[in-house]
């Protein structure tokens, strides 16, 4: 009898540790397979911006973006994985310590996020650590996604090096901060006002947007864009069936952006054994999000739809219809999705306009679609979802629930993080001569000036240039 | 900066389990990752200046 006993508890410790690594190995997967899901957020950019650009300056912009997102991932492994592990205390806490729940703060980030000394185990390949790369590769694609966001508006005009320091800027400092603060469980917008963005419409598309703007404004329009009385001409792109298809692509990449936001259960840093959460801790199922963003995107394409009938506004609504959502995403009902992101995707187009008509020049609606409507979904949960509790159980007692308040500061706090950076370092960009294309080369064609090759070698030219 | 085991054989005890691996990217323990993050940062800022140099060439 105490044999059986004894085999069976060996048994039984077997099975529990077989049943460990297929945890252990599914939740690495899981994250992994984000990943490339994100990547096509990326080849949808690319899309995206060279179909709304002009042929002359088609692969000038693709160069910008590939350059956009390789930059970004180098620079957010070098400082700005660092940025979101130490900075979610700060400036509450000057010294930037750890928070309530201690994985948080310079100290930890300098145990963790760097890649040298003891902290390079965390930053390379370890056989006693399946977490960190997928997580480390998850938020590089996050700030690539980031700091992609606002390149769509600066094209045709902004010189190399100056966006790919705009969008180390924005997609490592810029976006590591707002992340600290509000998508951290220590972050003290979180804790101090129950701020909650769950898929990112403040600290991703906010961010972002608002970057881009303080961008346009010392940047300048393309040249021929505005008439001397101020009115707008529309500089068409050369392919909207392209700019559509990346649009369409960057949904998809969305659903892994989404994905990755949900911490799964039963393994060492999860919230819990047995549940999944959203990175506050909060209980959240994936079926939440199999239920909520196919309606996002069916709402912004149909609001956009009522108001334009135009296929490239419909996509960018469908873009805008998630972001709307996107805070809440985790606890909207499907009907309250369908409601929220049409009237984000009927607002958009009004929205657009309205800015050109400051003398803007956003060429693809970049400040609007994840800008506006980002801070939009942001207040939209302060309205439908106050005081559902803004941290898991194992929160401290004092922590603050969802508020309108909350979501209200968070709002401000999220324009500036993107605005602010995004004028002060294109302004002294912009001093140093390397912002703003001169007139005559946009005029003659940036790829004849600069890039080695054609896009169209047999055919399509730009009628005043030499592409 | 080679791998971190002479032979494969040796990712087994003598009882055939895995030994326990932990970090094993080049150089583990050493001031080797600190080195390649210098020389990786050096070579990033490096091509941002050139990058900068021939772009402003282009424009002229």
């Amino acid at each position: 009898m105490e044999d059986q006993i004894l085999a069976l508890t060996a048994d039984l410790a077997a099975v529990k540790s077989a049943a460990q690594v297929t945890n252990t190995m599914f939740a690495e997967m899981y994250y992994y397979v984000t990943i490339p899901l994100m990547v096509l957020i990326h080849a949808g950019f690319l899309l995206y911006e060279m179909g709304a650009t002009r042929v002359k300056n088609v692969l000038s912009s693709g160069v910008k973006n590939l350059l956009a997102f390789a930059f970004t991932i180098a620079a957010w492994y070098l400082f700005g994985w660092w940025f979101y592990w130490a900075l979610p205390t700060w400036p509450l806490d000057l010294a930037a310590g750890a928070g309530y729940m201690e994985i948080s703060g310079i100290g930890y980030a300098n145990a963790i996020a760097l890649p040298w000394g003891d902290s390079a185990q965390y930053m390379g390949p370890n056989m006693a650590d399946n977490a960190s790369g997928v997580f480390w590769g998850a938020f590089a694609l996050f700030a690539a996604t980031t700091a992609s966001i606002a390149s769509g508006a600066l094209i045709e005009r902004i010189q190399t090096v100056g966006f790919v320091i705009c969008a180390i800027v924005l997609g490592t400092a810029a976006w590591g901060i707002a992340a600290a603060w509000g998508w951290h469980a220590d972050g003290w917008l979180v804790t101090e006002f129950g701020y909650h963005d769950f898929g990112a419409a403040g600290l991703v598309h906010a961010v972002a947007g608002f970057f881009a703007l303080g961008v346009l404004i010392n940047l300048g329009p393309r040249v021929g864009k505005f008439n001397a009385d101020g009115s707008a001409n529309h500089l068409a792109g050369h392919n909207m069936p392209l700019t559509v298809t990346g649009l369409m692509l960057i949904i998809v990449g969305f659903f892994g952006f989404l994905m990755a936001c949900i911490i799964l259960p039963g393994e060492g840093w999860s919230w819990y054994a047995d549940k999944g959460t959203t990175i506050y801790g909060t209980p959240m199922t994936l079926s939440a999000l199999a239920f909520n963003v196919p309606l996002a995107a069916a709402g912004g394409i149909i609001g956009a739809w009522v108001v334009t009938r135009d296929p490239f506004w419909m996509m960018s609504g469908c873009l805008a219809g998630i972001i709307s959502v996107a805070s809440g995403l985790d606890v909207y009902f499907g009907s309250t999705v369908i409601a929220v992101s049409m009237l984000a995707g009927m607002i958009l187009k009004p929205c657009a306009d309205w800015l050109e008509g400051l003398g803007i020049d956003d060429a693809v609606g970049c400040v609007t679609v994840h800008g506006t409507i980002g801070l939009f979904g942001v207040m939209m949960l302060g309205i439908l979802g106050s005081g559902i509790p803004g941290l898991g159980a194992f929160a401290p007692d004092d922590t603050v629930a969802i508020s309108i308040w909350g979501q209200f500061v968070g709002s401000i706090v999220m324009f500036l993080l993107g605005f602010v950076p995004g004028y002060v370092v294109s302004w002294i960009i912009s001093k140093a001569g390397m912002l703003r294309i001169p007139d005559a080369v946009q005029e003659r064609g940036l790829d004849a000036v600069k890039v080695p090759a054609r896009a169209y070698p047999e055919g399509m030219a730009s009628p005043e240039s030499e592409s | 900066m080679g791998y971190f085991l002479d032979n494969f054989a040796e990712l087994m005890d003598a009882d055939g389990a895995w030994i326990d691996i932990g970090m094993f990217i080049g150089g583990a323990g050493s001031s080797a990752a600190g080195w390649w993050t210098v020389i990786a940062t050096v070579m990033l800022i490096g091509v941002l200046v050139k990058g900068n140099s021939d772009e402003q060439d282009h424009y002229k």
